[in-house]
């Protein structure tokens, strides 16, 4: 064959893009289900990761495909492009997405209480009330939901943010370790045991700021659907869903505790047994804090608080009415 | 008139564009996955000016890693060459590095340089030398025998000599390689803005996909396509005049 002929080239080259493009956009038929998890499997994500390993999928008749998360990896665009059936994503994305015409809605939310806190040493830099943040140094992800939930923070107990300093955050803890920063953003059930255990280690105190106990009560990880699937494929919808509520129910059973850390193992080979128990403790006070919260319960009003939060900081131009997207999992 | 490299890039950006609408379009996307038209034009006025700063402290880097770049790999190449053991203990050395990724690299690089411009400035350089690394030593190791053969049978072939020679008569080949690698100087930047800084357009992208705002990404990709066009035009002009120097486009070191 010859390649001479630049229309034949140029007609080649159309066709492949449009091979790639059909592939990458998920044209294909699939039998699967696929599921986009928020983050690395870890123990955030273990009655994910349990419902999967312990055949709870199967015993619904579902062959699901668990897919890592991760920082570019948006499970709502994963669920528009045909690539995922469910995902997991936080509020402020749904809510980001919603304002700007997603069809997606929240079928699940996984922690009840954000686990997301501020590590801090106690000695260093004394923290009994909001006020107390006046002078410091505190850590915040520019574009971040903590950047948010910091915010949000400060007006509540009208501390401007000229009273301190913030400062970017990465995903190194170097300036923190460096007593660069005061307070650093850290998800309290994964990384604290990881992160405080080595500044215990190294003889310093720690403790952790917590804003959910000072009123600002926002929405973490979350299982989604598109609208497609929901209209369309209610059957499945409500399967996957029993058996990932089951994953999650089992996992958090404290009878179940070395199963689940088995099960985290399998997926997460870097982190040692007695993290993983410990990270499954704390991650059990966030998904259920009290018993008679089920699990996945949608806590609306912090639904709403969330969505009133980023209407404040303009980080959406209207209110969306998110109650209407909220369509708990029976 | 605009320049061929600038509305060679325009073409380049104007297509992807397109491109894109087609497939938000064409699959019903949302504004949340791809935004449209009006969305980014907006968002380009709202921030253009504000990413252009940004832009120009990044290539201001940029540029300065580069020259960094070049006299390392010239200075890395030229030791490389040599037969004996520091030689070929300076070249793995430097290959070593170049295998590293640079996110693993980050933590030791904060610790010893924090996160302001040095940091910023090394990882340009780190992920920008390797290539120029590669063709110096290329350049420098190959002999140009009809030239070197007369000073070596009269004994006066040094090896500095023999160094100057061989750039000279590639000098075409050694500004090729110096402007093309300005494109790895400017990503190298952008790379160590996202991981190691705040400043700098790569710090903006950052937030931006944190954000999930693809309009303010396209703005920033305008305007970096732009300005390393200009930087690269700006290199082809100086190397242009380097070539038309008299007795270097006869290519006669003799």
């Amino acid at each position: 064959m010859s390649f001479r002929n630049p229309v034949k080239v140029l007609l080649l080259s159309i066709l492949s893009g449009f091979i790639l493009l059909s592939s990458a956009f998920g044209w294909e038929e699939s039998q699967d289900i696929a599921y986009r998890l928020k983050w690395l499997a870890n123990t955030s994500t273990v009655g994910d990761l349990y419902a999967d390993a312990r055949g709870m999928f199967a015993e619904n008749g579902l062959k699901v495909l668990v897919k890592p998360g991760g920082p570019e990896r948006d499970a709502i665009k994963e669920l528009e492009l045909g690539r995922a059936q469910f995902g997991v994503a936080s509020a402020d994305q749904i809510i980001r997405a919603l304002s700007k015409g997603a069809k997606i809605y929240v079928l699940a939310q996984i922690f009840q209480v954000n686990p997301l806190q501020w590590i801090y040493r106690p000695d260093k830099s004394p923290l009994d009330k909001p006020a107390d943040l006046k002078g410091k140094i505190v850590g915040i992800t520019y574009g971040g939901i903590d950047e948010n939930i910091m915010k949000a923070l400060l007006s509540k107990y009208r501390i401007s943010e000229s009273d301190l300093t913030l400062y970017s955050v990465r995903y190194d803890f170097t300036p923190f370790y460096q007593r660069k920063v005061d307070l650093w953003p850290i998800y309290r059930n994964a990384q604290g045991p990881i992160i405080g255990n080595k500044i215990r280690d190294a003889g310093e105190k720690i403790d952790y700021f917590d804003p959910d106990a000072h009123g600002i009560h926002t929405v973490a990880n979350s299982v989604i659907t598109s609208e497609e699937v929901l209209n369309h494929h209610p059957q499945m919808a409500a399967r996957f869903m029993s058996a990932l509520i089951k994953g999650w129910e089992l996992s958090m059973d404290p009878v179940n505790a070395e199963k689940a850390v088995q099960t985290i193992r399998q997926f997460d080979r870097d982190t040692d047994e007695d993290i993983i128990r410990e990270q499954l403790a704390l991650t059990r006070q966030f998904v259920k804090p009290r018993k008679d919260v089920p699990f996945g319960r949608i806590d609306v009003p912090a639904w709403k608080q969330t969505e009133e939060m980023m209407v404040a900081q303009k980080l959406i131009l209207r209110p969306i009415g998110i109650d209407k997207y909220l369509k708990q999992a029976k | 008139m605009l320049h061929k490299r600038i509305y060679q890039f325009l073409i380049v950006y104007a297509v992807g564009l397109s491109v894109l609408f087609l497939v938000k379009y064409g699959l019903n996307l949302s504004d949340y996955v791809i935004p449209p038209p009006k969305e980014v034009w907006i968002t380009g006025q709202k921030y253009w000016l504000e990413y252009l700063r940004e832009v120009l402290d990044t290539l201001s880097v940029a540029v300065f890693g580069h020259i960094l770049s070049i006299l390392l790999a010239a200075v890395v190449a030229v030791i490389g060459r040599l037969t004996n053991w520091v030689g070929s203990f300076i070249k793995m050395g430097a290959y070593n590095i170049q295998s590293y990724p640079i996110v693993a690299v980050a933590p030791i690089i904060f610790i010893l340089f924090g996160d302001g411009i040095a940091a910023r400035l090394l990882i340009t350089v780190m992920i920008c030398y390797f290539p120029l690394l590669l063709s110096f030593i290329g350049i420098f190791s190959e002999p140009v025998y009809h030239i070197e053969h007369f000073y070596t049978a009269t004994h006066r072939l040094t090896w500095g000599l023999s160094l100057r020679i061989r750039v000279f008569e590639n000098i075409a080949k050694l500004v090729t390689v110096i402007s093309g690698s300005a494109t790895v100087a400017m990503v190298g930047t952008i790379v160590a803005e996202f991981i190691a800084a705040d400043d700098g357009i790569g710090y903006r992208i950052r937030i931006a996909l944190y954000q999930s705002d693809l309009s303010k990404i396209l703005t920033a990709l305008f305007l970096i396509g732009i300005c390393t066009s200009l930087y690269l035009l700006s290199l082809e002009y100086i190397g242009l005049r380097i070539r038309k120097r008299p007795g270097i486009s006869a290519g006669s070191f003799s």
